[in-house]
């Protein structure tokens, strides 16, 4: 007999650290097909338990881990889990995906998601062996960095045959941008998922799984799969990853686009970029390539240090973002270093985005006179200065001194200190990714300004402006003109990123890799739908599953609107909406937030004057249960609003 | 995943004729998977004379109709496998000359070829080394 039905588990697994408790619950059909799994399931489950009182570190948090119904099958890149809490950095909603091989392992053990709620009273981790589950001491392992609490935990089991997501030093220290990793070198890293793991006194959940995930219509399956595949191969943007991993972006992004992240955004390229380029790394660091489960494109990457301070390090990564939050966004292009500091973060659980937000905003707060040696202990911040730097990645980890105030992130520390407020280049209190809407583009831009954890290239990742053009014919069939595919062009921009977020909701919720939908395009929403009918043997269409995907965006939507966050915080750092770029290819250029986000809202069906989705717009996505809650939110945001006018 | 789905009509490492072993920490992994031996000790090893060898191909495969599922060819082979709802061992047949952990491996990891092809390829590699080298 199946214990498990057709591409879900249909279970999931609870742990309340304050009691002990465990218990497995049933996940319904018709909730299944409303929500799809992994993001989706996580973030209805958050919306639903995690009001807007909770404190994103108190025990009633939920720490969510979520997988889909393609994760651990053949279909390709869908090795992927969604880590879903109220997040400690934005204290809104907070999510991170990661790839590695634990979500599959979690569905092979036999669930679909596995929720965390209360407080452990002390260090423990927990290890779920299929239906056995344990809440262990971890009192040994507290304080280890993440590959040595890896070796650890794999010596006490007397296995190395399981995966574990765990935190470092820094989720320990709550630090607010710790991140959750697993198999040691994946991260789930942005909004702050480790600090709410830390928060709850859990090390590390390991996991075994041994039972199969079922196919309803195996043959079916197989072929579209196989048909995928082949399609990967031939594709590009899979090859260009395959090659450089994501570092193929610095020498466009730096010689042609002109969004290379310099000095906390201060420029948008470097003359010496190229001393980060993808040949460079694949020539000189490139130790091997690492794939996800089940992923035929392995963009990961391992890189060997082989001369100077740091030789003979070994290191999972670096990737794009991680290069240049800890290279170029606080000075720094020698390849040795950033590989050395990007070893750095992951070993102690930070988040290499928002540690590089915070450094660099501390950077030019002493550049600008802002910051002198009475808030530094004496440091002396200047930028690209490896030796601070190390030093500095140690201090937030651990919270150590002037680390304490860049523990909090750039935002906080800015509102703690009074000063600096326009030099954090983070929205809704959560630190940018190095991506710059003046030279990326204008779609990206409006997912920067509304995204639903705060400044982040993953909202919706709009790479139809960006990749799209690879594709002949492609952007003119999604949004009827070719125009759209200039990146710095306003037309049909919000058309665009609504349409790239609901794909990537989906993708998100399957679960599937963005790089196999949006950022290559060779895997359409026809074929997502055809991947999880076979699957599932339920019918799904690309229509269907693309509102499903705006139901998610909605529902994440309506719980910043439940905080009373809505269109006063939908705003892009004035970095990038007040200062022209300053050179390079697109001097001059800023991101016309104030044309595109009243569109976007129209396009999305969001009321114009507060961001709020419309109570018809929920209603028609399935959302009829939260329109009288939201409406009352409604109310209570423009009086908030009302007073904002006021005072100013 | 290829290789379950393809035998076994589901997803799971543990009906994958295959496994891999895994090195999280140096991101490495190793493909552990039978070695096709011309005289297998699983083959050896059953007692019920379930494990046969195809004539024309020479691949040891299982008849899993006859298996008791005794597991004493998993004792004498690490690469067979074991079907704990079917109680049944299973092994790589080559997928019959197709294989599908071949096909749909990206790196080009996975190589099907004759042993007479693997060792003519490094007699040319040191046949390499000594003419080409040689003229320079």
């Amino acid at each position: 007999m199946k214990e498990m039905v057709d591409g879900w588990t249909g279970k999931r697994l609870r742990v309340n650290l304050s009691n002990d408790a465990v218990t497995v619950e049933e996940i319904e059909e018709s909730y299944r097909k409303k929500w799809l799994g992994g993001r989706g399931f996580n973030s209805e489950l958050l919306y639903r338990e995690v009001g807007p009182d909770i404190d994103p570190l108190g025990p009633d948090n939920r720490l969510i881990f979520g997988v889909g119904p393609l994760t651990g099958t053949f279909a390709p890149s869908s090795g992927r889990t969604t880590v879903t809490a109220k997040s400690p950095l934005g204290g809104g909603f907070g999510d991170s995906n990661m790839g590695g091989h634990w979500g599959p392992e979690l569905k092979f053990a036999g669930y679909d998601q596995l929720v965390i709620q209360g407080r452990s009273s002390k260090p423990v981790y927990l290890w779920i062996d299929d239906d056995r589950v344990e809440i262990r001491d971890a009192s040994c392992i507290w304080g280890r960095t993440v590959p040595e609490a890896d070796a650890m935990i794999k010596e006490e089991l007397g296995t190395e045959e399981v995966h574990i997501a765990l935190i470092g030093p820094a989720g320990e220290s709550v630090v607010r941008y710790a991140c959750i990793l697993n198999d040691v070198y994946r991260a789930a890293a942005r909004s702050g998922m480790g600090a709410v793991m830390g928060s709850k006194n859990l090390k590390a959940v390991a996991v075994r799984g041994t039972k199969p995930v079922q196919i309803a219509r195996p043959q079916e399956f197989y072929r579209i799969c196989a048909d995928i595949r082949e399609r990967l191969k031939r594709d590009l943007m899979c090859q260009k990853l395959y090659d450089q991993g994501t570092w193929l972006l610095t020498m466009p992004a730096n010689y042609e686009q002109g969004w290379f992240c310099w000095q906390n955004f201060q420029k948008g390229n470097h003359p010496d970029a190229k001393k980060l380029s993808g040949e460079a790394h694949r020539d000189h660091f490139l130790s091997h390539r690492e794939g996800c489960f089940a992923c035929s494109i392995s963009c990961g990457r391992f890189s060997r240090i082989s001369e100077g301070k740091y030789e003979g390090e070994i290191t999972g990564g670096p990737e794009y973002e991680t290069l240049t939050a800890i290279g170029p966004r606080i000075g720094l292009l020698d390849m040795d270093k950033v590989v050395h500091n990007n070893k750095l973060v992951n070993e102690l659980g930070l988040d290499s985005c928002s540690c590089g937000g915070a450094i660099s905003w501390a950077m030019e707060c002493w550049q600008r006179g802002l910051l002198t040696k009475e808030d530094t202990d004496g440091l002396v911040l200047e930028w690209g200065d490896q030796e601070l730097i190390d030093k500095l990645i140690r201090m937030i980890a651990r919270r150590e001194g002037f680390g304490d105030l860049l523990a909090e992130g750039s935002s906080r520390a800015a509102a703690i200190l009074g000063r600096g407020h326009d030099y954090s280049i983070s929205v809704k209190g959560h630190d940018m990714s190095q991506d710059d809407p003046r030279g990326l583009g204008f779609a990206f831009g409006i997912g920067f300004a509304t995204g639903r954890r705060g400044g982040d290239h993953l909202q919706g990742l709009p790479c139809l402006e960006l990749t799209g053009a690879f594709y002949p014919g492609l952007v003119e069939k999604i949004l009827g003109t070719k125009q759209a595919e200039d990146r710095l062009s306003t037309i049909k921009k919000p058309e665009m990123e609504r349409y790239q977020e609901d794909l990537k909701a989906i993708g998100d919720s399957l679960t599937q890799c963005s790089f196999t939908h949006s950022w290559s395009f060779a895997v359409q929403p026809e074929d997502m739908a055809m991947l999880l009918s076979s699957a599932t043997g339920q019918d799904f269409t690309a229509e269907e599953l693309l509102r499903t995907g705006g139901r998610i965006v909605h529902l994440e939507r309506a719980y910043w609107n439940r905080l009373l966050v809505g269109r006063l915080e939908d705003r892009s750092p004035k970095r990038f909406t007040e200062e022209p770029m300053p050179d390079g290819p697109n001097k001059g250029t800023v991101f016309p937030e104030a044309e595109l986000i009243p569109r976007y809202y129209d396009v999305r069906g969001w009321d114009r004057e507060t961001g709020f989705p419309l109570p018809e717009v929920l209603r028609d996505h399935g959302l009829e249960d939260i329109v009288d809650d939201l409406e009352k939110c409604r109310a209570q945001y423009l009086e908030k609003m009302e007073k904002a006018k006021n005072s100013a | 995943m290829a290789c379950s789905l393809f035998h076994e009509g589901a997803c799971s490492p543990v009906l994958s004729r295959m496994r891999i072993i895994k090195y999280e920490a140096l991101g490495k992994s190793y493909p552990s998977v039978c070695s096709q031996c011309s005289k297998p000790k699983c083959m050896t090893a059953c007692s019920r004379g379930a494990i046969k060898m195809d004539a024309p191909t020479r691949v040891a495969f299982i008849d899993q109709s006859s298996c008791t599922g005794c597991r004493s060819c998993l004792e004498a082979c690490p690469h067979v496998g074991f079907d704990p709802d079917k109680g049944a061992a299973f092994k790589c047949d080559l997928c019959g000359g197709s294989p599908q952990c071949v096909r749909f491996c990206p790196s080009g990891a996975l190589v099907f070829s004759t042993v007479d092809d693997q060792l003519m390829a490094r007699r040319r590699a040191l046949a390499d080394m000594a003419i080409l080298s040689a003229s320079g």
